[in-house]
């Protein structure tokens, strides 16, 4: 990672931002063109979806239609002649239909038409299908070309069109040229406006078709072959459409009564459906009545399949056993409908709608209505858009039940398929399908948890763990067939987790405000909800981008991504930190949003840019240039204000009302959307910079990038300069201040002062001091003192944090993380342990004394297994793998000892290192914990100590400890070693047991002896041992055992959880077989 | 040392039977069972007796699983109770994300207001709520019938809460012998070498009960003291030396010296007077009940006595027929941080009712995994019921209507208080014995 970082990707080097909670897109861009989907229009024609009436049957399911009516949205009471409808728009796509007679006379044909679908205030759904707008793009009007040559260019347009898509069924491609006066975004130009040609095409994929026409050249007559630079000929069709009328993602839309149809012919399951023409919409911006959320409908559901053992289900095989679903309605607490569809019957649960059916036919179609009447507008689960959905889906295929994808809004129309390759280096690649479902967001909790917040195990029941604080019973899918096959009992059981699986990603939507941030999110970057998780991070920005260069008349060229990625450019600057343990207060100078101050103090934009061959030729007078570290030039603000200063400046003026706006509300709905708003602000602010230095996105520019990270440097370097120039004993201060370490943009200084009122105190000063010097609106801040910190290296660092003099706030860290996958629990422990010991208690002899005996226990085989369990996902079957992994090495070896409960492909492995022959490959000595447990495999406590505990340890003791290597690793406590003799192995099916003094170990003869006579006189003190060995792991047992009988909530059954994931299940494992090997001890003495 | 032989006054002998079978251990091994077999068999036990204690109360009434529950319909249900506590430590919290900022010493009490009561059967579980549910008084593990109804938002509305009522009690022995005054003393708590025990406060105590204190009117009480019963804490024992390491020679003698002691002054009373030593929770015995018996190799001297007697906790047995069940107070203080009441008798007058002397075992207190019974169910109620280890001395004379009748006594620690109590077999009288070493005094109630 190191090296990378220094190379100034902006991959690693993020826009500078404060560790907030719901870090949204802190992945920053990506540098890997395969991260980045390039992304496309794709024209759908309505009829290729719909099915045929007589394909259609009737579930024809008794009692379900009942129920189903009970859970309606209600009926709306509506006047389509007098009222205006006014709804919050939640998904906006379009669909090929056949123009409409009424509103759009003038075509006929195939035309787009835009759908938007959203809900009102009184909870309706509402499809709005938006008529006439129509598909463009630019290019600049070649010299010499004027309005008389229209015609002709169009005309040879419109033939090369059709030669090249022959067997299209429009009647026309080129609707309309026309030519306009613009400007070019790029480069600063003294010419205000230039001529360029308009070019509307009937339909948006020939947007992408036509600029490949023009990019190649065509011949003109007069000019010759041209070949054109296209402008905004990469704008998917709904974000064109939305830009144009002001829409932004999540907004609400009104339309007035008379301006609209009601649609006579119901072509979709809205309550409210009409037609308009897209100059008719009026669109509402998200502030005062209109920032508020409509009542949408959320559903979460979770499925259970019975695989077969040893396999992970498949959809060709195994059938979907039961679908629970949760229904909220936004913006209350509790959710409104709570039921289950399960295969074959099932025992009532309380307070849930239990349905059960006795074909998987019925199951799957039942789902099917119950997802149309419930109508929810909003779709989430647990990895519901990678598994559940594309399950179903594929079930139903190999059922041969083709009405069952009907799941979108679109009467009879299924879900659209598309198959994807999702790669990504932690997954592997992986085939799966994307299943499109008309007006209906899907928004899957795993990716926005993978794409927010770095965590080391996405599992649910990790996450969980993690946000709400509560362990899920994890039931194994071994087991699940069994349940399955059991009684109504049984299943009930399993309706009971898949209820749960269905109710946790609702809870984790509420606690970490996902509708509200991503709702904020859209309307601040003005993309679309459903771009918002299924789409690259560029979109935003370059929505952003095109919004404001139509305002101000220009053009976004379509330059694609000519760097290699390899073009790098110098990063942020790190000041070379002090190592060390200071325990004297360290102030923090941070850099407010420093990169798009940056941006705005300096003017930095593609519109301000001037290249170097311009800049003798424009003779811009140098007092209005601005030349950047970097060697860059870019013209002040009197010449042109850019417009990426101009959008940063909205983010930040807004961010700043939205959080005064959050200080004075007291509705707490409210004050979630105001939060959600100011981060979204916040992250949007911070990813412009990214934009511009990413060379495969969509617009890159080094030059403004590369100047950004250039005044970063210097603005730290200057801070460091003035504090230590001005703050020493010379001036008449106690101490000579020292900069210990800066990044980015903070800088630590220690003032030397001992008190942490003192060091605020001439923190605050500096900060005012050196923001003074600055270009405005370039603001250096104090935030925070650290007291004591232990710095110990670039990046890595620890401390006490503390905003007011009484006392600290927290421990904070960084670079200390120990959330890697590849770790196990004991190295975050012990270096949790280590950082409170000596930070909060300020006690080193007693860390040190902790990590001793914690490295005794380790080698002593006193450690807590399940702390040393390590964890990977199984991605792919062994032979996939190139090299050979200890995971999926030992998942082969599990499969040979039993296929049933083996991990397969999908699941995640969990193995201890354990002591193996000499020379043994790495990837040998990997064994499963339970296996380990049941059969005393000796684990290598080497292994932890090298591989895992040294490393951290060290970094956190050097600075420290003299030769902490020494002392901590090697010291006496190091020496007794204990290893458990395997009952396995070979040898010892020859060893002959004999039994040994409990005192000394001497070997005795009598079988009913436990001591020998020397150990005689210690009897009590030897008993003593056995049994307080025999209370612990009492005690021990008994905790475990009922918190897992809490965990499931059921005292009258069995504890069947597996949930590897639990901290406590080997623990309770172990508990359990060590109990009846002390009672055997505890035995001995029964003579 | 003690020449009984030689006393004019001879000491009175009661007949004594040990009833421990049902809390011997020995045939029991731990062999990956779990907890909800003793759930099932306690339901199913007192199952039966709270049918017949419904269709008393409510004789139209149907009983019906949690289950069967039809919405409205007034009908009766049993089930073992599980309390939500808010406040309940959890082993889980050990791995919390961050350090609590609230230090993790736990308070003595968990009850919150916001505590609520579930009723669970094999079937499933329903919340109950009502006017006449109060989760104070309840605790996880006891099983009751409950009459009421399931109101429209899956809950039970509770109309009236049924417990077991004490359980069949033997016939309390008619004085055949004159009605002798027979007294048996309960003592516990005397954690030698403890910092807060006086030695010789324990002394007095062994000589009072041998007959070596006092004038012939003392000697004469003490002669009537058939029995002896310490309840559990005997020694105060350092567990914090016992740290996997080998341990020091010093600390070897600090570890014994507590055990030493007590074995001393058994012998003396072992000499004189049978005597009945429990484990208590801070003893070098197991930790779940029911609690298997000191072991031998620890009392080297009083072992020798056929009079010493290593009993199970809890501790059952027949004093000339009397009927005497006692704890050394794990299952009382475990109530009493999980519910609450006036008084520590009032906990024991409840668990008599519930016919369950441990229903927080297992979910709070430490048990063994039973999977063919629930040793704790009370079959047959005692005439004594005491429980060691408590603050101070109460008592109190239980009496329900149909006439069973049953001492109840809280046996103070004798560290703290130098208190002993002591029983009349002839009429269930109670008094304590306070021992002090500047004053001798018996204090009769």
């Amino acid at each position: 990672m190191d090296s990378k970082r220094k190379a100034g990707n902006p991959s690693t080097t993020l826009p500078p931002s404060k560790r907030v909670q719901g870090n949204l897109q802190s992945s920053a861009f990506p540098s890997q063109p395969t991260d980045e989907e390039e992304d496309y229009d794709e024209d759908v024609f309505m009829e290729e979806l719909l099915l045929r009436d007589e394909e259609l049957r009737d579930s024809g399911i008794e009692g379900l239609s009942a129920r189903l009516s009970r859970w309606r949205r209600p009926q709306p009471q509506f006047d389509f002649k007098l009222q205006n409808i006014v709804f919050q728009q939640l998904d906006i796509d379009y669909i090929i239909g056949e123009s409409n007679k009424q509103l759009t006379p003038q075509r006929s044909g195939p035309v787009a038409i835009l759908r938007m679908f959203g809900v009102t205030t009184e909870g309706h759904s509402v499809c709005c299908n938006v008529h006439g707008f129509q598909p463009y793009f630019y290019i600049s009007c070649p010299d010499g070309m004027g309005p008389d040559d229209i015609p002709k260019f169009k005309h040879i347009l419109e033939a090369k069109m059709r030669e090249s898509n022959r067997n299209s069924k429009s009647p026309i491609f080129i609707t309309n040229v026309e030519l306009m006066h613009k400007r070019s975004l790029m480069y600063y130009q003294q010419q205000k406006s230039r001529l360029f040609l308009k070019i509307t095409v009937a339909l948006p994929t020939m947007v992408a078709a036509c600029r490949g026409i023009l990019e190649r050249g065509i011949l003109i007559e007069g000019l010759g072959q041209k070949s054109f630079l296209t402008y905004e000929s990469n704008v998917l069709f709904a974000l064109r459409f939305m830009i144009d009328c002001d829409i932004v993602g999540g907004n609400w839309i009104e339309i007035i009564a008379g301006s609209y149809f009601d649609t006579g012919r119901k072509l979709t399951y809205c309550q409210l459906e009409i037609d308009v023409l897209y100059d008719k919409l009026i669109s509402h911006s998200p502030s005062g009545q209109y920032s508020k959320m409509a009542p949408f409908r959320i559903l979460s559901f979770d499925i259970e399949c019975a695989g077969r053992k040893g396999h992970f289900p498949e959809p060709e095989h195994d059938p979907v056993i039961q679908i629970a679903n949760l229904l909220t309605i936004q913006g209350e607490d509790k959710p409104k409908v709570r039921n289950v569809l399960t295969l074959k019957s099932c025992s009532p649960i309380v307070g849930v709608d239990v349905m059960s059916f006795d074909t998987e036919r019925e199951v799957l179609l039942a789902w099917r209505d119950l997802v149309r009447e419930l109508d929810p507008d909003i779709i989430i689960g647990y990895n519901i858009c990678k598994f559940d959905l594309p399950y179903l889906i594929e079930r139903a295929e190999a059922l041969k039940i083709v009405e069952f994808p009907i799941l979108g809004r679109i009467r009879n129309s299924c879900v659209r398929v598309k198959d994807t390759s999702f790669s990504s280096r932690q997954y592997g690649t992986r085939e799966s399908k994307e299943i499109l479902i008309e007006g209906r967001v899907q928004f899957d909790l795993l990716q926005a948890m993978q794409r927010d917040y770095k965590l080391s195990s996405y599992s649910l029941n990790s996450v969980s763990a993690h946000f709400l604080g509560e362990q899920k019973e994890d039931v194994h899918h071994s087991i699940i067939a069994d349940l399955q096959n059991g009684n109504a009992e049984t299943r009930r059981r399993l309706a009971v987790y898949c209820l749960k699986d269905a109710y946790l990603p609702q809870r984790l939507l509420d606690k970490l405000m996902f509708i509200y941030n991503y709702i904020e999110m859209a309307r601040v970057t003005g993309v679309p909800i459903s771009f918002l998780l299924a789409r690259g991070q560029s979109i935003k920005v370059l929505s952003q981008i095109l919004r404001k260069s139509k305002q101000k008349n220009l053009l976004v060229p379509n330059v694609k991504g000519q760097g290699s990625g390899q073009d790098t450019f110098e990063g942020a600057t790190v000041l070379e930190a002090k190592a060390g343990f200071h325990e004297k207060p360290i102030a923090t100078l941070d850099f407010a949003s420093l990169y798009p101050s940056i941006m705005m103090a300096y003017n930095l934009c593609y519109c301000t840019l001037v290249r170097a061959e311009d800049i003798s030729k424009l003779n811009i007078p140098p007092e209005h240039i601005s030349r950047t570290p970097s060697g860059e030039s870019f013209v002040k603000p009197v010449l042109e204000k850019g417009i990426l200063p101009e959008i940063l400046e909205e983010l930040l003026a807004a961010r700043k009302r939205a959080k005064a706006d959050l200080k004075e509300a007291t509705d707490p709905l409210e004050k979630a959307v105001l939060d959600g708003r100011q981060l979204a602000l916040k992250i949007s602010a911070n990813s412009v910079y990214g934009f511009t230095g990413a060379t495969v996105g969509q617009l890159p520019c080094l030059e403004i990038s590369s100047s950004v990270t250039s005044y970063g440097r210097q603005m730290i370097e200057h801070t460091k300069k003035l504090v230590e120039e001005r703050y020493n004993i010379k001036n008449g201060y106690e101490f000579d201040a020292e900069v210990v370490y800066g990044d980015t943009d903070s800088v630590m200084v220690q003032f030397g002062v001992s008190g942490v009122e003192q060091a605020m105190k001439l923190g605050r000063e500096a900060a005012e001091h050196i923001s003074a010097t600055f270009t405005k609106p370039i603001k250096l801040e104090f935030e925070k003192v650290y007291f004591p910190y232990l710095l110990i290296s670039k990046k890595r660092y620890a401390g006490l944090l503390w905003t007011k003099p009484e006392v600290h706030d927290k421990m904070d860290t960084k670079g200390i993380e120990t959330v890697r996958r590849d770790n196990c629990l004991l190295v975050k422990n012990v270096v949790t342990e280590c950082l409170h010991k000596i930070l909060i208690d300020r006690d080193i002899p007693g860390a040190v004394q902790f990590v001793k005996s914690t490295i005794s226990d380790l080698l002593m085989n006193r450690m807590d297994l399940s702390l040393l369990v390590i964890t990977k996902g199984l991605t792919k079957t062994g032979d996939d793998y190139a090299v050979k992994a200890a995971h999926v090495e030992l998942a082969e070896r599990m499969r040979k000892r039993d296929a049933a409960t083996a991990p397969s492909v999908g699941d995640r492995v969990p193995y201890v290192i354990i002591k193996a022959a000499k020379g043994a490959k790495a990837y040998e000595k990997s064994e499963d914990p339970i296996y380990v447990l049941e059969n005393n495999i000796p684990i290598d406590p080497q292994y932890y100590l090298e591989n895992q505990l040294s490393k951290p340890l060290l970094r956190i003791f050097e600075p420290i400890l003299k030769n902490a290597s020494k002392e901590l690793l090697h010291g006496s406590h190091t020496r007794a070693v204990s290893i458990s003799t395997p009952s396995n192995s070979g040898i010892m099916k020859f060893a002959k047991k004999q039994l040994s003094c409990i005192g000394c170990k001497t070997p005795i003869s009598g079988e009913d002896q436990t001591l020998c006579k020397h150990c005689k006189g210690r009897e009590a003190e030897l008993y003593y041992r056995t049994v307080s060995n025999v209370r612990d792991l009492e005690t021990l047992f008994n905790r475990l055992w009922t918190q897992c009988q809490r965990c499931q909530g059921s005292l009258h059954q069995d504890v069947l959880c597996t949930s590897r994931d639990c901290p406590i299940f080997y623990r309770r494992k172990k508990a359990q077989k060590d109990l009846s090997e002390a009672e055997v001890q505890l035995e001995r003495w029964d003579f | 040392m003690v020449e009984l032989a030689e006393t004019r006054l001879p000491r009175k002998q009661a007949a004594y039977t040990p009833k421990d079978e049902e809390f011997d251990l020995r045939s029991q091994k731990y062999k990956g069972q779990q907890y909800s077999h003793l759930y099932y068999c306690r339901l199913h036990k007192l199952r039966e007796v709270l049918t017949s204690v419904a269709q008393q109360s409510y004789p139209k009434a149907r009983v019906r699983t949690i289950l069967g529950l039809e919405e409205g319909e007034d009908c009766i249900v049993i089930g073992t109770l599980y309390k939500q506590m808010q406040l309940k430590p959890s082993i889980l919290d050990e791995y919390a994300k961050e350090r609590s900022v609230i230090p993790l010493v736990s308070p003595r009490n968990f009850v919150h207001a916001n505590d609520y009561l579930i009723l669970e059967d094999e079937s499933g579980r329903i919340r109950l709520v009502g006017d006449t549910v109060f989760p104070t008084a309840y605790v996880t593990g006891v099983v009751i019938a409950v009459y009421g109804y399931e109101g429209s938002d899956g809950e039970f509305v509770v109309k009236q809460m049924l417990e077991p009522g004490l359980a069949p009690q033997g016939q309390f022995p008619s004085q055949s012998s004159s009605g002798e005054d027979k007294y048996v003393a309960l003592v516990s708590g005397l954690r030698t070498c403890a910092s807060e025990a006086n030695p010789l406060q324990f002394q007095l105590l062994v000589d009072y009960l041998t007959g070596h204190l006092g004038d012939e009117k003392e000697q004469s009480a003490a002669a009537k003291v058939v029995h002896v019963v310490i309840a559990g804490d005997s020694v105060h024992l350092q567990y914090n030396l016992l740290t996997g390491q080998s341990v020091q020679s010093k600390d070897q003698q600090k570890l014994v010296e507590p055990i030493k002691e007590l074995d001393l002054a058994l012998t003396q009373l072992a000499a004189a007077v049978p005597t009945d030593i429990m484990p208590g929770s801070n003893d070098p015995a197991n930790f779940s009940l029911p609690q298997q018996p000191l072991h031998a190799c620890l009392f080297p001297g009083a072992s020798v006595y056929s009079t010493f007697f290593a009993a199970t906790n809890p501790h059952c047995f027949e004093l000339d027929g009397v009927r005497i069940l006692g704890t050394s107070g794990q299952n009382i203080d475990d109530l009493d941080k999980y519910s609450v009441a006036d008084s520590k008798v009032e906990f024991m007058e409840r668990t008599l009712r519930w016919r369950h002397i441990a229903p927080t075992a297992p979910d709070t207190l430490g048990c063994y995994p039973y999977t063919d019974r629930d040793p704790f169910i009370l079959n047959a109620c005692p005439h004594i019921y005491f429980c060691g280890n408590q603050k101070k001395y109460e008592t109190k004379l239980l009496q329900d209507e149909r006439g069973r009748t049953v001492r109840l006594i809280s046996v103070p620690r004798f560290c703290d208080t130098g208190v002993a109590v002591l029983v009349n077999l002839k009429n269930l009288d109670c008094h304590s014995l306070s021992l002090s070493t500047d004053m001798l005094k018996s204090n009769g109630i």
